[in-house]
């Protein structure tokens, strides 16, 4: 697809424009996966955001391995290994790291950067695992911090205007993946989650204005000229993260001819079931909108809500299979993985097949065995 | 009549009155504890090799564990309600509903399992299975204490709680498992939550928000608990709290003093009975401790004025983490390399060097809140290693055994940082050595005697 061939081109040259864009004062603010960094933020200080949400590769993991033993997500781990070695030049290019620490996996992350790596300057900021209204409150505190340190940095004023059109650009990207995504409710969809996921993982570095502008395409191709999708089982993709670069079990699912319709992932996916609020006190809306409004992840407690919600999904999507795709030693996903499939099972008839990765392409063969028995399961 | 179990309870510091007055419960807790004359022997060869049973005060601590497992397995039937934690936690909020009524029982009951069928029967290794078997599989590096919760539950030899509250500060396998107690058997829960966001370096200090945020969230577990237990915390049970706590400090303030002696008077693995005890019990079970280390403080005194120790005079002097909670064979790993094991990470923390709140607070909830802050455990993992180099100051010490939990995500974080920042600031040879300290089927003496050894032969050599 055009748009898609777009985005490709986009990003090719993204180091370069970041270069310059450095050259010309901006600030380049890195942010870790989990979506509980509004980036309106950055935007609204000239900066510009970049997502890392890069891993799948296990020789980072042997970087990461000087500063954390192997019992921790190897997603997290691997983002030790891209900051320790200095590998992926876009993480690189960071000026700043931003770090929402969320659970003990991204509080590793956040105490080996700020005791060991000393010349990567990062903040950090909580987000509680539960929800209600101290909770929110203690959210919005480290937002208010995180501005007052934006405004620092890049020495630009976050005000009310700025703010404002950093909403409206962000909220008419949610809209856009928003639609995508609905796309793919119908039978046959008439979207691929591969296509889907590469826009998601390409808006993470990609420039904001320039990433709408692609999505809009694609949304026009689609509607002119819908792509062909396999009519195989409908699955649920769900997981703690997906990350970039980590796409070996979709690859396995398309090739095996079922179709993933709608995916459910903590991180390395952007939240973009609800927008910010324009009206009102701007900080508390995108508060709201980034921790109450957004679906919790697997290590918010209780983990209700999420559950409920995948209920939906497979409601909504009409999906007759779930791949639960979880990271190793992730132990909030692992431990729901032991009794969320039954009860999503008794309520829906839906079956669940637990995977778990180390990114470790050794273990390849044996998921993809796992993964066609289910989908010979499913069609019989 | 005299019973089978009679000479293990006599060993374990239990009085001849006590067996007669505790018999019907002993019998009715050994039984579905599934313990039986088949098990003595393997018990009594057990607790002597591992135990100092020369000293009352270590008998007697034996003695307060099992009472606890006691009144922990038989809490439903004598129709208590029963209310369980998460180990590690903040033991305000235990201790604060556990004052207030003599009908709840609140303990953190994986704890009172590792110290008793671990460390006394040596029988633990079925309840792990239960709970592998039971939704908590093998293989994932999940929390061992949990797996010995759910499998103690599954198979029926301690209750299912009424209610649990959820240390979601520290960590997040914890609040998942209490979820899935929910699930299985509807057990209403009580989320403290925290968020550790405190960089390196920040340990003293803290965000206020944290103790708001974390005080609140104590205030609300506590208003829950009143609630779904039927209950009352009322000021005086608060005094009550504070006096167990300051009784139990110090005490292990002076226990610290005596283990400044060389020859190290005890085994670790006297202290280590000791300190869990704080962390696991709110009601006879810290009651008994008190007066066990009373008796032990007393014997470890003669012992100082007699030079007698559990190593070598002379011996390096190192500071472990933690010792292991069920297999007291692998806490006398170190004496047996050696070493002599003046101070442990949760030993200073509790009674060695002081660390208190700089604010004053109104709630109890934020009280709490400010006081574990302090005390570095919950703060950061800068907070922890911070507190491992303040042990430095009040012991003198040769190095350091950085023993980190490798199913427990809060301290394999340490895995790497601890050593690195200890070795740069105190200059002394620090050894990180990975463990499961609830299991020792993965990580035995064996698996970790080379390299402690190792140790042990380059300290001495320095």
């Amino acid at each position: 697809m055009k748009a898609l061939a777009r985005l490709d081109s986009h990003l090719e040259d993204r180091l370069n424009a970041l270069k310059e864009e450095k050259q010309q004062g901006r600030r380049i603010i890195g942010y870790t996966a989990g979506s509980y960094m509004p980036e309106e933020l950055v935007l609204a200080c000239n900066g510009i955001p970049l997502g890392l949400v890069q891993a799948g590769n296990n020789h980072l993991l042997m970087e990461a391995d000087a500063y954390i033993c192997r019992w921790l997500d190897p997603f997290w781990r691997s983002q030790v290994g891209y900051l320790a070695s200095g590998r992926d030049p876009f993480y690189e290019s960071v000026d700043l790291l931003v770090i929402p620490i969320t659970d003990n996996h991204v509080r590793m992350l956040a105490t080996i950067v700020d005791f060991c790596m000393p010349d990567r300057e990062c903040f950090l900021f909580g987000v509680p695992h539960i929800k209600n209204r101290s909770a929110l409150s203690y959210y919005l505190n480290g937002l208010n911090r995180l501005r007052k340190k934006l405004e620092d940095f890049t020495g630009v004023v976050i005000t009310e205007a700025r703010l404002k059109k950093a909403i409206a650009l962000c909220n008419r990207e949610r809209q856009l993946f928003r639609e995508i995504s609905l796309m793919r409710r119908s039978i046959p969809p008439v979207v691929k989650s591969f296509d889907f996921i590469k826009l998601q993982h390409g808006s993470f570095l990609a420039d904001k204005q320039m990433m709408v502008d692609i999505l809009e395409s694609f949304i026009e191709e689609v509607k002119v000229d819908p792509p062909a999708v396999d009519r195989g089982p409908r699955l649920l993709f769900t997981g703690s993260t997906l990350a970039r670069g980590d796409s070996k079990v979709m690859e396995i699912i398309n090739r095996l001819g079922a179709t993933v319709v709608v995916e459910e992932f903590a991180e390395g996916l952007r939240s973009y079931l609800s927008d910010v609020k324009t009206a009102g006190d701007l900080m508390a809306n995108l508060a709201e909108a980034y921790f109450m409004d957004r679906i919790c992840p697997g290590w918010f407690r209780p983990g209700t809500e999420r559950l409920d919600f995948l209920l939906k999904l497979a409601g909504d999507y009409r999906t007759t299979g779930m791949i639960w795709y979880q990271l190793m030693y992730r132990e909030s996903y692992k431990v729901e993985s032991c009794f969320f499939p039954e009860i999503i099972e008794k309520k829906t008839g839906m079956k669940t097949l637990v995977l778990e990765s180390e990114y470790d392409a050794m273990a390849m063969g044996a998921l993809e065995t796992r993964i066609e028995t289910f989908i010979q399961t499913l069609r019989s | 009549m005299v019973q089978y179990y009679d000479a293990l309870l006599s060993l374990c510091g239990f009085e001849a009155f006590e067996i007669e007055n505790e018999r019907p419960r002993v019998e009715r807790a050994f039984a579905r504890l599934g313990i039986g004359p088949g098990d003595m022997g393997t018990a009594d060869a057990w607790v002597r090799q591992n135990h100092d049973v020369s000293l009352t005060g270590v008998r007697k601590l034996l003695g307060a564990w099992l009472k606890e497992l006691i009144d922990l397995v038989l809490a439903k039937e004598e129709g208590r309600k029963v209310v369980y934690f998460g180990f590690p936690a903040m033991l305000g909020p235990g201790l604060l509903i556990s004052a207030s009524s003599g009908d709840v029982h609140v303990s953190a009951p994986d704890m009172v399992l590792c110290h008793t069928m671990g460390q006394i029967f040596n029988k633990l290794t079925p309840v792990i299975e239960a709970g592998e078997a039971n939704g908590l599989p093998a293989g994932h590096a999940l929390c061992s204490l949990w797996q010995i919760k759910i499998g103690a539950v599954s198979r029926g030899i301690i209750p299912v709680p009424d209610m649990a509250l959820a240390s979601s500060y520290f960590c997040d396998m914890g609040s998942k498992a209490d979820d899935f107690v929910t699930a299985r058997f509807g057990t209403p829960v009580a989320y403290i939550d925290g968020v550790m966001d405190s960089g390196w370096g920040e340990y003293p200090g803290f965000l206020p928000e944290r103790v708001e945020y974390l005080g609140g969230q104590i205030n609300q577990a506590i208003e829950k608990a009143e609630t779904v237990l039927g209950i009352r915390t009322e000021f005086d049970a608060w005094v009550k709290v504070r006096e167990v706590g300051r009784q139990f400090v110090s005490r292990l303030q002076k226990l610290i003093d005596l283990m400044k002696a060389d020859p190290v008077p005890v085994s670790l693995t006297a202290i280590e009975l000791l300190e869990a005890l704080s962390g696991a019990s709110t009601g006879r079970g810290i009651r008994e401790g008190v007066r066990a280390m009373d008796i032990l403080i007393q014997e470890l005194g003669e012992r100082v004025k007699k030079g007698v120790g559990a190593t070598k005079k002379g011996a390096p002097r190192i500071m472990v983490s933690f010792g292991h909670m069920s297999d007291p064979s692998i806490t006398r790993l170190y004496e047996e390399a050696g070493l002599a094991v003046p101070l442990t990470l949760v030993l200073n923390a509790i009674a060695g060097s002081p660390a208190e709140p700089e604010a004053n607070y109104q709630t109890p909830g934020e009280m709490v809140a400010a006081h574990e802050l302090a005390g570095g455990f919950f703060h950061s993992t800068y907070g922890i290693t911070k507190r491992m180099e303040d042990a430095f100051e009040v012991m003198t010490l040769d190095g350091f055994i950085a023993n980190y939990i490798f199913c427990c995500r809060p301290s394999a974080i340490q895995s790497h940082i601890t050593k690195k920042y200890l070795e740069e600031k105190t200059g002394v040879p620090v050894l990180s050595l990975e463990q499961d300290i609830y299991d020792s089927r993965a990580y035995s003496a064996d698996s970790m005697r080379t390299k402690v050894e190792a140790f042990a032969e380059m300290l001495r050599s320095k």
